[in-house]
């Protein structure tokens, strides 16, 4: 039945690899909240531009949803404090920067891959209260596009993939842009992650009503929504329902990076986007099913977002689970709750693209944090073995896999020749700004060279020299 | 550039301390590495040995294990003194070796196959830095080094090409030794015919060298193709190796078998040997062969005499020689080959044709080796030649928008 709904395949591109799947542990585990957390730290700046001010003082008592900061323009949102609590005081905490390199403002985040926000601690917190049943508040069929663009803007929404925006000023842009396509990207193929899987699984209805308010806000006629076509049968509940918005769900094959926005993008409208660039240049905008998720429970039922899904699981992890986190959880306490071994390399993201979750401290020995935002799809814990960069690289020996498996075709082995010899336009020569960070470079590589890497630094230098010229 | 690479221990951002992350993305890894690829690699090129030890007996091992062990020896006596850290692939070594001791006849004194290895690891690897930065296969460079080195000038007969080669009698493969061979008069195929009293082998011409009777202006050209292919071993001797020349150049049925085992692998792709099958094929195809009375030439010998006269003139030409083994084991080499997919289908029509038109117009022993060094002399260029598909769609527009 539901495969008549679905076309079975699009199509797809050169390049690319397929991936242990690894998602067993918690492809059926339903989302639940995350229980006894002692404090949290909500991030001021969860957009990587100006924080916005709080407006709440030391000692206060805050309850779930309401506002304790205001944006000051600049393309920041509003925070709300994700679940009641006593604010304790100032602080700080790190986020991962997922910037591409000729948008990076800040070389040594770019280089680590953190970035320091100001954040609120909240203590004394009541139990997380997720999906409150509340009455529909709003009638999002009789609205109108600008309503609803200003409803969204309200609600402190933000995207939530690894660039985080604001979701207001996305949709803006994308209706200046003239996009034409909107895509729901439930692609998500990197080993261990679930958790769009599961949001469309179990909430598909609240999904696909999301989506069509972005779209409808972006006044947008051509909506699509990308499954895995191995797990088609999980979202019969959303897919039926679909068609009444006029939505069309499309799987694809699962190839690692079809989820990356350039690649989908291509194979999807066979349009191409440019080096760095983002898909609203060629008419299509992005979006995941967090986001859509996030949208239709501020914009129906008033509920501002406040947490999201977070896949905890890895080699390393004895309870993995598709956990509800509230914004500003930390990411130590988070492991500790699903029985993380002591000894691991926790990663923050996906295995193939996130980053390794470091130490950071103040001169005075205060650390800092690492906590769940937006962009938090998976926390992954893997053990130290199994994480690859501790064997030597060893010489290239030409085997000329990489550059069978980039999804863009570049001859990555030269490109490492322009890396170990400074040659930096050379490498731009070769096409260097392309590369969208996959990782498959390096995965692949049988002489261990941290191949991604070398090309994201050669990134910075290509742009830092452009810049100076 | 490198020092981006080289951070501290902790940076010093934004007056705060960070410890330095000990990986990057990604946290996964293919479980596969070089060693691994160069032991598959050895695994496949022991097929043609082992159809060299049954053909050759064993003196082949014999040769084999003083060509490895050579190899080997002499890397690891080389990386002793210098700690170049790339001259450490032991593996790589034993490959070389093996690569190396499959193009020597199993006649050759035991000196050879050592010169042949220091040459190739010396010349043909450690000069370049070692593993992964050489420019020409290096078992390649050392049987051209011994082919030049054990001719003529400097020896009185030529040790690594004869003009008769031998092969062990039927009923004396694997324990006969090879260099106690005579000429026999009647001789029509290997199956069955039983050696000369007091030895184990015969000697017989390479099928190559009656090939190139008909283009080399040496001697007397044969009378027709036809007459020429009348001389040849039968079919079945091509097939299975049981003819003169290299250790593992023989077999051709066992050379594509370890070919196709490693595009199983997908250690290599098929474009490279079939582009260079192709090429050569249609270069014998067409290249013009000396008419009888040898002065004229005489273009397309496959329908000079018939469309299945020239096939099988084409079929011979193909599997007789080092040809099928230059194509499928030594121009697949993973460092002289090019990177892209389209360039190394250049590089094997480039190889390809060389080889055939070497063998055809030159009279040198080892054609297919020298076509295979050739192009690899053109492998960087090639690389730098052929573009990525990304960038030929979408040319240069980012340069001015970052
Ligand atoms: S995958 Fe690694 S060893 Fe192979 S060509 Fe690329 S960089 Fe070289
Ligand atoms: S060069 Fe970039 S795009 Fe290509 S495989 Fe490597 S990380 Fe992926």
């Amino acid at each position: 039945m539901s495969l008549k709904l679905i076309r079975p395949r699009y199509g797809t591109f050169s390049g690319g690899i397929d991936l242990p799947d690894e998602k067993d542990a918690t492809l059926e585990s339903p989302i639940t909240p995350i229980e006894h957390l002692s404090h949290l730290y909500v991030p001021l700046a969860p957009v990587h531009t100006t924080p916005a001010k709080p407006i709440v003082s030391i000692g206060q008592r805050v309850h779930q949803g309401e506002k304790i900061a205001q944006s000051s323009g600049d393309g920041q949102v509003d925070i709300f404090a994700p679940v009641a609590g006593r604010v304790s005081k100032f602080c700080q905490v790190i986020l991962p920067v997922n910037t591409p390199a000729s948008l990076c403002q800040n070389r040594d985040e770019y280089i680590i891959g953190w970035r320091v926000s100001p954040a609120i601690e909240l203590v004394d917190l009541d139990e997380f209260e997720p999906f409150p049943s509340t009455s529909s508040t709003y009638d999002w069929l009789a609205a109108d596009d600008i309503s609803l663009c200003e409803r969204i803007a309200e609600g402190g929404l933000i995207t939530f993939n690894q660039r985080t925006v604001a979701l207001a000023n996305y949709i803006s842009a994308a209706r200046n842009a003239g996009v034409d396509t909107l895509i729901a990207n439930v692609m998500e193929n990197t080993p261990y992650i679930t958790s769009d899987h599961r949001i469309l699984t179990e909430r598909g209805l609240e999904v696909i009503g999301g989506l069509s308010i972005i779209a409808r806000a972006m006044k947008v006629s051509n909506v699509i929504l990308a499954v895995d076509h191995r797990r088609t049968d999980s979202y019969r509940q959303a897919i039926a329902p679909s068609r009444l918005h006029g939505i069309r769900t499309i799987a694809l094959a699962n190839k690692y990076p079809i989820g990356s926005t350039a690649i989908i993008i291509r194979v999807l409208t066979r349009r191409r986007v440019r080096a760095e660039g983002e898909g609203l240049e060629v008419g299509v905008a992005v979006v995941d099913a967090a986001t859509c998720l996030a949208t239709y429970r501020w914009v129906v039922f008033g509920e501002v977002p406040a947490a999201r899904v977070v896949t905890v699981s890895g080699p390393a992890v004895k309870n993995p689970a598709n956990l509800l986190i509230p914004f500003g959880a930390e990411v130590g306490e988070v492991f500790a709750s699903a029985g993380a071994e002591p000894d691991c390399v926790t990663i923050h993201g996906s295995v193939m693209t996130g980053n390794e979750i470091i130490k950071c401290t103040t001169p005075t020995g205060e650390s800092i944090p690492a906590v769940v935002s937006a962009s938090t799809n998976a926390l992954l814990a893997m053990d130290q073995q199994s994480a690859s960069d501790d064997v030597t690289p060893t010489p290239c020996i030409r085997c000329g896999w990489c550059s069978d498996s980039c999804p863009f075709r570049l001859n990555v082995a030269a490109l490492n020749d322009d890396f170990e010899l400074g040659r930096i336009n050379s490498a731009k020569r070769r096409g260097c700004m392309y590369c969208i960070d996959c990782g498959i470079c390096s995965y692949i590589c049988p002489a261990r060279l941290p191949l991604a890497r070398r090309i994201k630094l050669l990134k910075l230098a290509i742009v830092e020299e452009t810049a100076r010229r | 550039m490198n020092d981006l690479l080289k951070q501290p221990a902790s940076l010093n951002h934004g007056r705060l301390i960070w410890s330095r992350p000990k990986h990057y993305a990604p946290f996964i890894h293919l479980p596969e590495s070089s060693r691994n690829i160069y032991r598959v690699i050895f695994i496949a090129a022991s097929l043609p040995l082992m159809a060299g030890i049954v053909i050759f007996g064993w003196r082949a091992l014999m040769v084999t294990i003083l060509s490895v062990a050579g190899c080997v020896i002499t890397e690891s006596a080389y990386y002793r003194i210098t700690q170049t850290p790339a001259m450490h692939g032991r593996m790589h070594g034993a490959v070389t070796g093996l690569l190396l001791a499959l193009t020597l006849p199993a006649t050759v004194p035991w000196y050879v196959p050592i010169t042949a290895a220091v040459f190739a690891t010396i010349i043909g690897k450690a000069l370049f830095g070692g593993m992964g930065h050489f420019l020409w296969q290096p078992a390649l460079v050392g049987r051209l080094a011994v082919t030049v080195i054990f001719a003529p000038p400097l020896f009185n007969t030529n040790l690594v090409a004869p003009a008769k080669w031998s092969v062990l009698a039927q009923n004396r493969v694997i324990l006969g030794d090879v260099c106690k061979a005579k000429q026999i008069e009647i001789y029509h195929q290997w199956q069955g015919t039983p050696p000369p009293t007091d030895c184990d082998a015969f000697k017989l011409p390479r099928p190559r060298k009656i090939l190139r009777k008909l283009t080399l202006s040496t001697d007397q050209p044969p009378e027709s193709i036809t007459s020429v292919i009348l001389k040849m071993p039968p079919a079945e001797d091509l097939i299975l190796g049981t003819h003169g020349g290299g250790i593992g150049e023989t077999s051709a049925v066992i050379i594509i078998l370890a070919g196709l085992y490693l595009i199983h692998r997908s250690y290599i792709r098929s474009y490279l040997p079939g582009m260079f099958m192709l090429a050569a094929a249609i270069t014998a195809a067409v290249a013009p062969v000396r008419t009888g009375d040898g002065l004229s030439w005489q273009w397309c010998p496959i329908t000079a005499e018939g469309i299945e006269i020239g096939f099988i003139y084409v079929a011979y030409h193909l599997a007789s020689g080092e040809l099928l083994l230059a194509g499928w084991l030594l121009a697949t080499e993973m460092t002289s080959r090019p990177i892209t997919a389209s360039a190394q289908a250049i590089f094997g029509i480039l190889c390809g044709a060389a080889a055939m038109l070497m063998r055809l117009y030159l009279d040198f022993p080892i054609p297919a080796y020298a076509a295979v060094l050739l192009g690899n002399t053109f492998t960087p260029l090639l690389d730098a030649a052929v573009r990525p598909r990304a960038l030929k769609r979408t040319p240069h527009e980012f340069y001015e928008k970052i």
